[in-house]
Formats: structure tokens, C-alpha cells, sequence
């Protein structure tokens, strides 16, 4: 039979092979568990069924549709074709306002009506996150 | 063989990422304005240059007339060289030239037309640029012809004799 | 005017000193009995020009002159004298130019400190700079100059983004490009002595200085990017695992993993495919970070609006160098044979392979994470963002066995060990399991994975405690470091799960009120500065223990360009941090108040700052 040195090789590299697929497969598991898709407003409206999973709605924030009370702040992200209600309690950031880009992550209520969990934040006022750009460039 | 298979298989795969790299190159996330061509005008109200005046955007373009929007600066060098042409158009009847004043001084801006001549109707003051990022301006020089508060042409970089000449034809 | 002239053709100086260099290099390689003292003075002069041109956009960021277009971009005349300067950098050609001139400081510093090499070593080292160096001057040059020229001279400029007007990001750039750049250094060296088939233990004496000193420098500047984070940013955190962030703690993954590779090779021939590897990969990493940040490519909070015509060069001339060292690599490197037979499974290089392993693992997950939104987006377009979660997940568990062989890897010796002071060894696990099991039950956490971590990480920080006290033990840098790296992992884990936050939005004078803490909204103050209008709001804090706190949180609204940031107010004490940031919403009354207490934050700094002591102290040290 084979040497006790070709042996070992042998079970060394099955133990690498086995590692290294089950990381992978780790990696990819947990990635698909852990990502967050974007959707535009319009998007959503046309969603055959409802997404239970934390999603990401991107679009511009509506002319005086901000509306704050102590717990909550309300507002409408639009992407000029159609529009959903957001509440979101927790800290906005400084370039949060109306009329400008916004990208709200949280999870859908009902078709109209997003509770968001968090509110991005941009450094740049000119900058505009690409899904909010794409989904205004497709309307 | 089989040494051989490893390099090229790294190398084959090091292609394809600099192929998805390039490719999301492309199609960058960043928000350079697009060509809007046949896009409604955005709404806005802004300043205007030599008026003490506030304006919003249904004051500035009316329907069925055609508009020619210039995005200027004093600062930029290839403004200078298309102002004369601006000064020719200005002269056209059937055209309303607006220029947009691009992240200039007032001072300097005024002097420009002190200097060169103004053709135009009525100055938007863009302190910040903002403005400009809305209406799809990548920089100054750029020109924009408006009919029915409709984006019809966009022309990026100075104007020159034959884009007047095309300019011309359009609004007949 | 004059500055931007000069600064403009001071850099073209330099770009040609560069092809000089390579045609006497060429030269010089041919025939090498002596390092050509013309090389010596060349790179002299191309580090002084792109000193003259720095200073010269320095100097037009402080006389404030718009006719540079640079200048004109991000400066104003009422910005702080000190950010005018630190302006300088925090813009993209600014800091190109930055990266320039550390690398041509660091090749020039190269030349003179590197003795006992062979002389084609050197040579081979500084033609693969100056091919990096090249590249980067075609690129600022092409793409980027600084010195671009308006006419007229505008009498006033947009103004810096007010977010980067804070003293930790202006020093922040700077550190980081010493370790980016540090990195090419090692990048060229290995690519040198792979040619000359020169990969051995007196190369790796030699090159682990540069890496030691590339590893500090990035070890600070992501600390300062981090406290940037923490107390700009306003979100009261330090890590979110942002694309931004994960590029640069990618090249120190693979960084720190080379310097444990170095250790080896200092010793024993093995592993020189590794530190070949690594010594490619930390400074690509550097270099694809500097892509992804500055294309625009990448997804991120901190993306600033910028070029992608710029990224398809940086883009390009990656690709080149990563196809140029994998044919160097491939074509030169050969394993020596007798590597596998005498490897004892008990060992510190085995244990230091088995981190090197895990540190790959991290490294690969953060690439992951990073780029398969790139991916998928390309691939079928649909638009993702992958979240904290993804690397908690992954990372936490594997950090369990990483910070057990941090622990013991150590304490073995080379090529064939026992373990010796087995009685410390488990009387010390039975005290971190004893400590652990107190705070787990004390405190109500009941999540495994963070239990176990606590023990582990405790079991780290009690061995590497008992080592400062043994006189006998010599590899104090290496504990040191390995101390701080328990301390933060410890920090980190109790700021997770103390942490406390209440976010609410107060109008002035009214109070917020659970039953443990009070927030009570006293008045609001307006101030005006030079080149902002500030709000600043003041809270009265009181905790369940009826401990007091004033703390006054502030809204600036710059003037140029217009834009508010909020400024936390953090009161630090030795144990916990108390911050609170406010933000005010558009036309509404109501502040946005956000209140936490997060408890070791000072220590998270703490143990970075001796992380990176470890190394000063190996790096200061000399080699017994």
C-alpha cells in the first residue's frame, strides 16, 4: 500500500479541501441571510407579495410631507411615480430634508407604509446614493 | 500541465474581477448628472443676478417659447470664448436666452458682462451648484435648449458657428 | 498664481527625474560593483521637487489664492488658519499629492538606510518604485492636477466639507498614507527579491522594519479614523463595517499577517511564498482601496461625489501591477523542497501558520462582504448592501481558537516544543473560566458565542498580564501587543452589550422621562463663529444612581458651503462614555435627541494605542 508520509498528505489535504468548502459555503449562507435589497417606491407597489425581510426604499423625501412628534419621525419618500409613508424613530442624520436624496432601511408594513429602522446618512450633499439615482433616472 | 494550470487559472480570475471593476466603472454610483434630454424641466425658485428678485421656474420658462439655458462663470475660460455667439443669438427674436450663473462671485460675474456684453433675458444665480446638479449640468459651459418646459437639446462645452447655425434651425 | 506655476512644473521636474532614475537603473543593474551615487542624488531631487510643489499648494491654501482651482474647490477665506492647511490633504488631488511625496520620501530613505543588501537588490527595489512612483505622477498629472488654473481668479471658494473640518481627520490622511505607502515599499522589496531569488532570513531582518513601521502607521491612522467616526459622525458608534472602513482594515490584515510571516522566515526558511503573497496582496489591498474609495464604485456612507474617470486609471495601473508581480511570482519563485518534512505540529510557527490561516479567513470575509455588492450588481443588477450582522456572524466564532493560540502560540519555542509552565497555563484558564462564568451570570448575557468569547479573550489578557511580570521573557513587543489585542477584544465585547441608548425627539423645555433615566431639554444658546452660525442645546441628565450630568450638544451650520453638522458632546470618564448629539429637523420644532451611554470606550482607544506600542517597541529593539 501507500507510505505512511503519503498518507498523511493525503488526509492533509482532504482536511484543507473539506475547510475550505465549508467556509465557503458559510460565507455564502450567511451572506444570503444577511443582505438587503433596494427597492424604489414603484417597486413596491408592484410586489406581488409582500417582503418579510429588512429592505432598503431609496427615493426623494416630498415636499412638506416631514412631520415630527416626540417618538416618531414621519415622512414620504417619492420617486415622482409613487410614493410610501415612513416612520422611523431614531437619530436623522444632517442631510436628512426634504426635497433631497434619502435611502431608509427597515421593513414594510403594508405596500404604503415603510417603518424604517435606520435612515443613511451621505457626507456630501451632492452626492446621491446610486439606487436612488437609478430608481429617479428610471422614472 | 499541472504546474501550469494554477497560474493561469489565478490570472484567469484576477481578468474577471477587473472585468466586473470595470464594468461597475461604467456604471458608476455617483450621481453625475444624466443627459435629460426630452425631461421635463425641474421646478425651482432661485435668485436672480441683477435684479433684487426671487423667481421660481414657471415665472422664467413659459409654454410654447422656445428658451435658450447657459450655464456660465466668470471664472471659466471657454464661457469667454462662446459669449460672442451668445451675443449673436441674443439678437434672434424667436429665442430667450437664461443664463445660469455657476459657482461665481457676483462681483466678478458682473463684470464679465461689463465686459463682454450681456445676452441675457434673465441670470438664475447658482451660488452652490445645486441648482445645476438638478437641472443635469455636468459644468460650465453648457447649453440647454427649453421648448413646452421640455429639455429638446443639450449641447456640453462652448458653442461654436455651427452649433449656432444648428441652434438656428431648431427653433424655426 | 506664481505657487501654482511653481508647484505645477516642480512636479513635471519630478516625473522626469523618475525616467531618469529608470534609465539609470537599468544601467547601473548591468554593471553593479556600486550603487550609482547619481541614483543617490535623483532620488534626493524627485523627493524635493514634490516637496517644492506640496509646499506650494500648501502655501496657496494659506494665502487663500482662487486662481488655483484646487484652492478654489475646497477653501474659503474665513476657514481656520489650521484647516486651510490640513485642507490641503483632505481633498483628492491634495492627497495624491501626499502619497507622492511619501513615496518618493520613503525610496529615498530606502536607499540611504539599507546596508549589507547586494546593490542589484536595491537597484531591482527602486526600478519597481519608481514604476509605482511613475504611475502616480502620470496619474495626478493627468487626471488630477492640483494645480489647475482658473481665469479669472474667483474671490471666493466653495469651502471645505465641514465634516472634514475636525483635528482627527486632519492628521488622519497623513498616518494612513505613511502605512499605505510604507506598503509599497515591502511590495517593491519582495518583488526585488523575488527576481534575485533572494528571499531568506537575512531579507527578512532586513524588510521587517518597513513593515513594522507601515503596520504602526496603519494601526493609528485607522484608530483616528475610527475616533473621527465616533464623535463626528454622530451615530455613536466606532466600526460599522462599511466599505470604506473594511479597505482599510483589509491591507492590515494582510499586513499583520506578514509580519508574523517575517517572524518565521527571520528564523527558518519556510513560508517564503507566503511573505511573498502577503507582501503583493497588503499593498494591492492599499492600492484597491484607494480605488474603490476614490471611483466612487463602492456603496458607502463616506463616499464623497467624485470622478469615475479617475477611477478607470487607478483602475488600470492596479490591474498592471497585480498581473506584473503574479508573472514575477510565478516565473521566478521557487518553494525549496525540504520545507514540509520537518514541520512538528507543536511549534510556534505552527501556531502562527494556524493564525495566519484564521487572519486569511477574516481577510476573506471582509473581501467578501466588500465587494459582492460590486459583483452581484454587475452580474444581475440588483442593488444589495451586506450589514454588520454578516460580519459578526462570521468573524466572532473564529475568534475564539484565534485568541487561544494568540495565547499559547507565543510561549512555545521554535521547531520542536513542549509546553512548559503547564500549571500556569490551566490555573489560568480556570481563573478566566471562574471570572468569565461571574460576569455571564451577573450580568445577564446569554448569548453563547459572546460568553465564550469573554473566556477566551480574558484567558489572552491574564497570560499575557503574567508574562510582563517574568523578567526571563524577552518577547516583550510581542506581548505587549498581544495584551492590547485581548484589551480590545474584551472592550469592544462589554461596549456591545452595555451599551444603552434612547433616542427621542424633545422640543426646548420639555423632558424626557423612563424609569431609569431623565432627560430634561433645557435651553437652547446661539453663537457665531468665524465661518459658522452654532446652535448649542442644553440637556440635564440624570441616571437611576441620581448622578447628575450637564452635557450641551451643538448644531453648527457652516456658511460655505451650507450644510449643518451636529458636534456630540461626550463626557468621558475612565469607564464610560455619555454621549449625546442632537439634529434638527427641517422646518419643525422638534430636535432629534440621541442619548447613550457606552461604557469602555476609552479603553477601545486604549488598546489600539498599545497594539501599536507593541510594535514602536520591536521596532526600537535590537535584534539579540
Amino acid at each position: 500500500m501507500y507510505g505512511r508520509k503519503v498518507k498523511l498528505r493525503f488526509l492533509f489535504v482532504t482536511l484543507i479541501l473539506v475547510t475550505l468548502i465549508l467556509t465557503v459555503f458559510l460565507i455564502l449562507k450567511s451572506l444570503e441571510e444577511n443582505v438587503v435589497f433596494f427597492q424604489s417606491p414603484t417597486e413596491i407597489k408592484t410586489l406581488s407579495e409582500l417582503d418579510t425581510n429588512k429592505i432598503r426604499v431609496g427615493g426623494m423625501v416630498k415636499k412638506n410631507s416631514i412631520n415630527v412628534n416626540s417618538d416618531e419621525v414621519n415622512f414620504i419618500i417619492t420617486d415622482f411615480k409613487n410614493e410610501i409613508n415612513v416612520s422611523y424613530s431614531g437619530a436623522v442624520p444632517n442631510l436628512f430634508a426634504e426635497e433631497k436624496g434619502v435611502v431608509a432601511e427597515g421593513f414594510l408594513k403594508d405596500r404604503n407604509f415603510f417603518s424604517a429602522t435606520k435612515i443613511l446618512a451621505k457626507h456630501d450633499e451632492n452626492y446621491m446614493p446610486p439606487e436612488v439615482k437609478e430608481a429617479l433616472e428610471e422614472k | 500541465m499541472k504546474k501550469k494550470l494554477i497560474p493561469y487559472s489565478i490570472i484567469f480570475i484576477f481578468l474577471i474581477i477587473f472585468v466586473v471593476f470595470y464594468k461597475s466603472l461604467k456604471d458608476t454610483n455617483i450621481y453625475t448628472p444624466e443627459t435629460k434630454i426630452n425631461n421635463d424641466i425641474p421646478i425651482f425658485s432661485a435668485d436672480l443676478l441683477l435684479l433684487n428678485e426671487n423667481l421660481t421656474s414657471n415665472k422664467i420658462f413659459e409654454l410654447d417659447k422656445f428658451y435658450l439655458l447657459n450655464f456660465w462663470a466668470s471664472w471659466c475660460v471657454p464661457c469667454r470664448d462662446e459669449h460672442s455667439i451668445l451675443m449673436k443669438l441674443s439678437k434672434n427674436n424667436k429665442l430667450t436666452i437664461i443664463g445660469m450663473n455657476y459657482k461665481d462671485n457676483k462681483k466678478n460675474a458682473k463684470n464679465f458682462l461689463y465686459e463682454l456684453g450681456n445676452p441675457y433675458e434673465k441670470i438664475i444665480v447658482d451660488k452652490n451648484g445645486t441648482n445645476s446638479i438638478e437641472w443635469g449640468a455636468f459644468g460650465v459651459p453648457e447649453t440647454f435648449i427649453i421648448y413646452n418646459n421640455k429639455i429638446i437639446k443639450k449641447y456640453i462645452g462652448p458653442l461654436n458657428q455651427e452649433l449656432m447655425i444648428e441652434i438656428k434651425k431648431i427653433i424655426k | 498664481m506664481i505657487y501654482s506655476v511653481v508647484g505645477h512644473y516642480s512636479l513635471i521636474l519630478g516625473l522626469c527625474a523618475g525616467l531618469i532614475l529608470i534609465f539609470f537603473s537599468i544601467q547601473n543593474f548591468k554593471n553593479s560593483n556600486q550603487l550609482d551615487t547619481k541614483i543617490l542624488s535623483f532620488s534626493f531631487l524627485q523627493f524635493f521637487f514634490v516637496l517644492i510643489s506640496f509646499l506650494a499648494l500648501i502655501i496657496s491654501f494659506v494665502i487663500s489664492d482662487f486662481s488655483n482651482e484646487t484652492v478654489f474647490n475646497n477653501s474659503h477665506t474665513t476657514k481656520p488658519l489650521f484647516y486651510k492647511i490640513s485642507g490641503t490633504w483632505g481633498n483628492h488631488e491634495g492627497s495624491l499629492l501626499l502619497w507622492l511625496l511619501v513615496l518618493t520620501l520613503f525610496i529615498f530613505i530606502f536607499l540611504l538606510r539599507t546596508k549589507n543588501q547586494p546593490i542589484r537588490y536595491k537597484i531591482l527595489t527602486l526600478g519597481f518604485q519608481q514604476l509605482i512612483i511613475i504611475g502616480f505622477f502620470l496619474f495626478l498629472i493627468q487626471t488630477s492636477n492640483p494645480f489647475n488654473y482658473l481665469f479669472p481668479a474667483p474671490d471666493e471658494g466653495l469651502g471645505l466639507n465641514p465634516i472634514l473640518q475636525d483635528p482627527a481627520l486632519a492628521i488622519h490622511p497623513p498616518i494612513l498614507y505613511l502605512g499605505y505607502v510604507g506598503s509599497s515599499i515591502i511590495f517593491s522589496s519582495a518583488l526585488a527579491a523575488t527576481t534575485l531569488k533572494m528571499v531568506s532570513s537575512s531579507w527578512a531582518i532586513h524588510i521587517k522594519k518597513w513593515v513594522l513601521i507601515s503596520w504602526i502607521f496603519l494601526t493609528l491612522g485607522i484608530l483616528l479614523g475610527s475616533i473621527w467616526a465616533y464623535y463626528e459622525l454622530g451615530w455613536g458608534g466606532f466600526w460599522f463595517w462599511d466599505p470604506v472602513e473594511n479597505v482599510s482594515l483589509m491591507p492590515w490584515l494582510a499586513l499583520t499577517t506578514l509580519l508574523h510571516c517575517i517572524l518565521v522566515l527571520e528564523r527558518k526558511e519556510i513560508l517564503t511564498s507566503w511573505v511573498i503573497i502577503l507582501s503583493i496582496a497588503t499593498f494591492t489591498l492599499s492600492m484597491c482601496g484607494t480605488f474603490l474609495v476614490r471611483s466612487g464604485i463602492l456603496n458607502s456612507v463616506h463616499t464623497f461625489a467624485n470622478d469615475p474617470e479617475r477611477g478607470l486609471f487607478i483602475l488600470i495601473f492596479l490591474f498592471a501591477l497585480i498581473f506584473l508581480s503574479l508573472f514575477i511570482f510565478f516565473f521566478f519563485h521557487q518553494t525549496s523542497k525540504n520545507n514540509s518534512s520537518n514541520f512538528f505540529w507543536l511549534s510556534k510557527e505552527t501556531s502562527i501558520l494556524v493564525n495566519n490561516w484564521f487572519m486569511m479567513y477574516f481577510l476573506s470575509v471582509v473581501l467578501i462582504g466588500t465587494v459582492y455588492p460590486i459583483f452581484l450588481d454587475v452580474i444581475s443588477s440588483q442593488k444589495i448592501s451586506v450589514g454588520p450582522p454578516f460580519y459578526h456572524k462570521l468573524i466572532a466564532p473564529f475568534l475564539i481558537p484565534f485568541l487561544f493560540a494568540m495565547a499559547i502560540g507565543p510561549r512555545l519555542k521554535w521547531i520542536r516544543s513542549d509546553l512548559k509552565d503547564k500549571f500556569y497555563l490551566i490555573s489560568l484558564l480556570i481563573i478566566s473560566i471562574l471570572m468569565s462564568f461571574f460576569i455571564i451570570k451577573n450580568f445577564n448575557i446569554n448569548i453563547l458565542i459572546n460568553s465564550i468569547l469573554i473566556f477566551s479573550a480574558l484567558y489572552l489578557f491574564f497570560i499575557t498580564l503574567r508574562d510582563f511580570f517574568i523578567k526571563k521573557y524577552k518577547n516583550f513587543a510581542q506581548n505587549t501587543a498581544h495584551f492590547g489585542f485581548s484589551l480590545l477584544i474584551l472592550s469592544i465585547l462589554f461596549n456591545n452589550l452595555f451599551s444603552s441608548e434612547i433616542i427621542t425627539n424633545l422640543k426646548v423645555g420639555e423632558t424626557y422621562d423612563n424609569s431609569k433615566t431623565k432627560i430634561v431639554f433645557e435651553s437652547i444658546n446661539q453663537k457665531k463663529e468665524k465661518n459658522y452660525k452654532s446652535i448649542i442645546a442644553n440637556f440635564n441628565i440624570t441616571n437611576s444612581e441620581g448622578i447628575n450630568n450637564k452635557l450641551s450638544p451643538e448644531l453648527r451650520i457652516y456658511n460655505q458651503p451650507n450644510i449643518t453638522t451636529s458636534e456630540a458632546d461626550i463626557k468621558t470618564t475612565l469607564m464610560k462614555d455619555k454621549f449625546i448629539v442632537i439634529n434638527l429637523v427641517q422646518n419643525q420644532d422638534y430636535f432629534n435627541v440621541r442619548y447613550q451611554v457606552k461604557p469602555f470606550m476609552l479603553w477601545i482607544w486604549l488598546s489600539v494605542v498599545v497594539i501599536s506600542l507593541g510594535g514602536l517597541v520591536s521596532f526600537l529593539q535590537k535584534r539579540i
